[in-house]
């Protein structure tokens, strides 16, 4: 009788020792997770709320459509009877040759970038991703249906996978390095968009072709076979019975390329971006100066303007306005990625 | 030439079936065993995986119209074979015939100037695991037809309800014909891919062990499809399940450590076999 | 059946002609199959050959760093740059003791202020002797920085007429390559132009003597230099204060130990061979031990990795401290103790932060972080942590905390798919036995887990080291070696890094020369360490495989 009510008694016990301290690790657990949340939360707050300021109006349109559209421009500061004026560089050289006599020896406190907006770089982002990411697609998916349904395995397709793996685990200042080395001065293709898209691509390009190879092989064996003992050739086997299925992988891949490609800095540093630059993208005589001029860009837009110009009042606004826009953009793009991968992760699975 | 012509021609009159066969398709000149006509002609085949032997020496005859059955325990190379006869095979890496020629109507399969891909067309095959392709029902039979250039509606439709009848699914699935074939149930995959098989009308059909996933209602179905369609098609089948070979086949050949060890009418195989290891082996005591 | 023999006998070519019937090429004599095939291939050639000239683009400008490294490493020797620099080093002791005696003489005066309440005046009054004392002190110098000026401007004028003779000879073979493709007159023309120029040929040896005739003055310098030092430290002042007293002894053993520093400058100067060849080797180690980053300068250029590689190393480190905890525990949390729903947030949404770019936090570090930071370390009750309060807002923790949060996405990701990976069987049998849920944890599912982990702790690591942005704007970007010795402060010195130094220097240099191709080699040197990080990342995952079975 007496064995049986303990038993019992340790199956209906009160927390043990150990079973507290396994609370108290789990509750640990949980604020490290959650304060890693917190931390990413609160630059998403702290971007959103300061540059939300900047994007957003009350009144409609409810949009900084002057930030959005214009190009940047030297904010001037100086006291005009007594009141602190700010203006941008048009309107100030205006206001000055109409207020000659008032602005004698008025003291101007400049502050370039912080005037205007942003539109050139959004423009020239925009094109860069666009370009690499053509170039990347087309280079990576097919090498990847090449590797996947055509090479055959041997000591030289094992090294080339190697190598395509360790590529992608290069810092992408290095590729910035080689793209200045190869494109920018070895082919004379000077600091120009074409630079910067061979560089973006070649960057993503070993991601690329990981992430497709690995979708073209997640699609069943047995899809290839039964298409082939049909009769199909190679090329229709991959086109009707491979690669659709393998899209949705590929289709995420390349969304999340998108992501990266449009936030790195380094490989456009000296190969694509320009600091400031009057003319827009498609302001040129002929195409070959439209692939070899360097374009204004955004994330090179906030290197500058937080590490070159001070920290004050009157740069808050482009600063802030600028990562906010640049932020979002790419936690947008980066999103569809995310949630095309859960939705896809769930819908294939064979 | 008139020959190779004649023989092709798929008509099963009695002269054909009497006619002599070509001197190349009986080994050293011996005549055939085989009556019918012969559909294949495996002469002396080696075939090596890498470094690695699987087939040695295999030499057999597979007759026009009649359900021939490879038995064997694993290993012993009969799907191997099997998938020589499409040459399915030539996916694999390092896979090749190092030895002896597979002839269909006297061409030798392993031929440079054969091509594959025709060779496919005629030699249909149903895989173990039924694989239906992620599409409808209708897309997947007529899958074979559209690779080959064929859009004409009714033709297809056509060849939908002759495949789907020729495979015994009419009549389960007429209303559902665009709905996902991954909707249906194991056996009825099974059929969808025999049906898909026979909307290209090859003509010889290899089936690599095509009943081992499914229930035995399901592998009933199976075998009394491979019956009917014995009367159109030459059915290659392996099958580990010997109860299985001995209902549906007309011949069955043993295979044991990559050699053929005997081939011969099934009635033969089963009720008196002339080698000691088939009859261990068919009587279950090893395999 | 009767329809489909008759299709067959009407439709299809005998078998035996359709398997010997030639397929139609269509494009130069292809099949179609053939022709995607080589398209396929094509692009994959064209992407390796691409990913290959990375490697080669990168180690050719690289490499030419060595001999033009050795070439200005010759002339820093033969024209007597590196005779000079010995000298120097003995002021530069002079100097750090003037400084000693300044902070003694700053010491006092906060004594005097403070603690006395003398007014500045007074305490100035107060301090007349030690003042003189100082000065005298530093009045023993003048005669060696006048030699070492004059040494300087000696050497200094050798070199400058080495380079414009080196840049006339490039120019002048430029010419005669010219001339080569050129029609006659215009070669004539070329061949006169280079004519015209003579290049100098500087007989270092010769010009080395006018440095070398000073050696007696220095000498004397010297005699009347220990002498003077002598005499001045009989009257040294003398405090009651026992630290200050103490201190002022202590620099009474500078003065004795820079005596006899003095002589053994002397010898070494004496002993320096200005004919010695400089070694491949030396040239090397120049850069991989070098312990300088010194960039047009009028002097002498140093390009040494050290200051740079482990200003990113410090970094690496300090991010991968504050990320691996965190990024496991989330992992373990994620994966073993959080409710489902849970888990459906918390994944995407850890994996989403890696998309943050890293410019962003960058400038979230300049506007917000840096600042809180130093906010915080000026409030009075944590005076007790080293560093603080922090001298620059922009230093190597502000940085590791921007990076520590792109690191965990990635050592999370890869922690949790290790601990995904472990075998359910091994958990469930951890239970059957009695054990807890976090026993089972810690005893079963993180050791099976462990070397995935240790694969996401390197990837991570790897992540961080290559990361540019981030350290070019929060790191500080100053070139000094963190002084680990000198205690836990050092995280709050600023640092400079390999990535940074090529974002900040390489759109400024010139293209080809030495300093361009020094930024190649730290290049190349970031390159070895990623590929080392992935190869070493692959070889624990693939024998983790093995284990696991």
């Amino acid at each position: 009788m007496k064995p049986a009510t303990t038993t019992a008694t340790a199956i209906y016990g009160r927390p043990t020792p150990a079973k507290r301290i396994e609370i108290g690790i789990f509750w640990l657990l949980r604020l490290c997770t959650y304060l890693v949340l917190f931390c990413a939360a609160f630059i998403f707050w702290d971007i959103g709320s300061k540059g939300g300021a900047v994007i957003f109006r009350s009144e409609a349109p409810f949009i900084n459509v002057k930030f959005l559209t214009e190009s940047p421009e030297t904010l001037n500061v100086f006291d005009y009877q007594g009141e602190k004026r700010t203006l941008g560089d048009r309107a100030f050289r205006e206001f000055k040759a109409s207020h000659e006599t008032e602005m004698k020896g008025v003291a101007v406190d400049p502050y370039v970038y912080s005037a205007g907006g942003i539109f050139p770089n959004i423009a020239g982002t925009v094109l860069l991703v666009l370009g690499s990411i053509l170039i990347a697609l087309v280079l990576g998916v097919m090498s990847a249906i090449y590797l996947s349904e055509y090479a055959s395995d041997g000591p030289f397709i094992r090294f080339l996978r190697l190598s395509i793996i360790n590529l992608a685990g290069v810092p992408s200042i290095v590729f910035g390095l080689f793209g200045f080395g190869l494109f920018v001065i070895a082919f004379d293709f000077g600091v120009s968009l074409l630079a910067g898209w061979l560089t973006l691509a070649f960057m993503v390009l070993p991601v690329i072709i990981t992430a497709s190879e690995e979708a073209l092989k997640a699609v069943p064996k047995g899809y290839r076979e039964g298409s082939l003992a049909l009769g199909a050739t190679k090329f229709q086997t991959i086109v009707t019975n491979v690669l659709p299925y393998a899209l949705p992988g590929i289709l995420t891949s390349s969304v999340l390329s998108i992501a990266r490609v449009a936030g790195e800095t380094a490989p456009i540093m000296f190969t694509a971006a320009f600091v400031m630059r009057d003319e827009l993208p498609w302001q040129v005589q002929k195409w070959t100066d439209f692939i070899f001029q360097g374009v204004m860009a955004l994330p090179y837009h906030i290197y500058v303007v937080a590490s070159k110009i001070p920290q004050n009042e009157y740069t808050r606004d482009v600063q802030y306005g600028t990562a906010f826009v640049f932020l979002f953009t790419v936690a947008a793009i980066a999103m569809t990625a995310v949630i095309l991968r859960q939705r896809l992760r769930k819908k294939y699975q064979w | 030439m008139v020959t190779a012509s004649a023989m092709s021609a798929p008509s099963p009159s009695v002269q054909s079936l009497l006619r002599p066969v070509v001197s190349v398709g009986s080994v050293n000149g011996a005549p055939t065993p085989l009556a019918p006509q012969i559909a294949i002609e495996i002469d002396d085949v080696d075939f090596c995986y890498g470094a690695s032997k699987a087939l040695h020496d295999i030499t057999l005859n597979i007759a026009a119209r009649q359900v021939t059955a490879f038995i064997g325990p694993s290993g012993c190379g009969k799907s191997t074979l099997l998938r020589c006869l499409n040459r399915m095979n030539d996916l694999i890496d390092g896979a090749r015939v190092t030895d002896g020629q597979i002839r269909i109507d006297g061409v030798n399969i392993y031929d440079p100037r054969v091509d594959v891909i025709e060779l496919r067309k005629r030699v249909g095959m149903v895989f173990q695991k039924s694989n239906p392709f992620p599409k409808s029902i209708y897309d997947n039979i007529t899958y074979g037809l559209r690779i080959q250039g064929e859009s004409n509606k009714a033709r297809l439709d056509e060849v939908v309800e002759k495949s789907l009848r020729g495979a015994a699914l009419w009549d389960e699935i007429k209303d559902r014909l665009h709905e996902s074939a991954l909707g249906m149930s194991g056996g009825q995959q099974q059929r969808l891919c025999i049906a898909r098989a026979i909307a290209v009308e090859p003509e010889i059909i290899l089936m690599d062990e095509p009943c081992s996933a499914l229930d035995p209602i399901a592998t009933a179905k199976v075998e009394e499809l491979i019956h009917d369609l014995k009367k159109q098609f030459t059915i290659v089948i392996v099958t580990h399940n010997m109860q299985q070979a001995a209902r549906v086949s007309d011949r069955t050949a043993f295979f044991y450590l990559g050699k053929l060890i005997e081939y011969a009418e099934t009635k033969v195989i089963f009720m008196q076999p002339a080698n000691a290891q088939t009859e261990a082996y068919v009587s279950g005591r090893f395999g | 059946m009767s329809a489909t023999t008759e299709n067959r006998s009407l439709g299809r070519l005998p078998t035996r002609e359709a398997l010997l019937q030639k397929r139609r090429g269509w494009f130069f004599g292809m099949s179609g199959d053939q022709f995607v095939k080589y398209l396929f291939q094509g692009n994959a050639t064209i992407s390796i050959i691409v990913l290959g000239l990375i490697t080669f683009t990168i180690f050719r400008d690289a490499v030419g760093f060595i001999p033009m490294n050795h070439a200005s490493l010759a002339v820093y020797r033969l024209a007597g740059l590196e005779y000079v620099d010995i000298y120097r080093e003995q002021l530069t002791t002079h100097s750090t003791m003037s400084r000693y005696l300044a902070s003694v003489r700053a010491q006092k005066l906060d004594q005097l202020m403070n603690k006395e309440g003398l007014a500045p005046a007074a305490a100035m009054a107060t301090l007349a002797e030690f003042d003189d004392f100082a000065n005298r002190f530093a009045d023993t110098i003048n005669e060696q920085e006048t030699l070492l000026g004059s040494m300087t401007d000696l050497v200094t004028a050798v070199k400058e007429r080495q380079t414009v003779s080196e840049d006339i000879m490039v120019g002048k073979q430029y010419l005669l390559r010219a001339m080569a493709g050129a029609t006659p007159e215009r070669a004539a023309e070329l061949q006169r132009a280079a004519d015209v120029l003579t290049v100098e040929v500087i007989d270092f040896k010769a010009e080395f003597q006018r440095v070398l005739a000073l050696r007696p003055e220095i000498a004397a310098a010297n005699t009347s230099q220990v002498a003077a030092l002598k005499a001045l430290m009989a009257g040294a002042p003398k405090f009651a204060d026992s630290d200050l007293q103490r201190r002022m002894e202590k620099f009474q053993g500078f003065v004795q130990g820079y005596c006899q520093e003095v002589e053994v400058t002397a010898q070494k100067m004496a002993a320096w061979d200005q004919s010695k060849p400089i070694g491949w080797l030396e040239s090397f180690n120049a850069f991989a031990f070098g312990r300088k980053w010194v960039t047009a300068s009028f002097w002498q250029d140093w390009y040494g990795i050290i200051p740079l590689l482990s200003g990113s190393l410090l970094i690496a480190f300090l991010a991968l401290l504050i990320a691996l905890p965190l990024g496991v525990a989330a992992a373990v949390y994620v994966n073993q103790v959080a409710r489902p729903v849970e888990q459906k947030i918390i994944k995407p949404y850890i994996e989403f932060i890696s998309a943050i770019p890293s410019v962003v936090l960058g400038f979230f570090g300049i506007a917000m972080l840096g600042e809180t930071l130093r906010r915080v370390s000026q409030i009075p009750a944590l005076d007790w942590v080293p560093g603080f309060p922090m001298a620059e807002r922009l230093n190597p923790t502000t940085a590791a905390c921007l990076l520590a949060l792109m690191a965990i996405p990635t050592i999370f990701s890869l922690a949790e798919d290790a601990i995904n990976n472990v075998p359910r069987s091994f958990k469930e049998a951890s239970f059957a036995l009695g054990a807890t849920r976090l026993q089972t944890i810690i005893h079963i599912i993180v050791p099976a887990a462990l070397s995935g982990i240790m694969a996401a702790i390197l990837l991570g690591f790897g992540r961080v080291i290559g990361e540019t942005m981030v350290v070019l704007l929060c790191a500080g970007n100053r070139i000094q070696t963190p002084d680990l010795t000198s205690g836990l402060g050092v995280i709050f010195q600023p640092v400079h890094t390999m990535t940074g130094i090529i974002a900040q220097e390489m759109g400024e240099v010139v293209r080809n020369s030495i300093h361009y191709r020094a930024l190649f080699m730290v290049g190349v040197v970031l390159f070895l360490i990623s590929l080392l990080i992935n190869w070493l990342a692959q070889k624990i995952v693939r024998r983790y495989r093995i284990s696991i079975g």
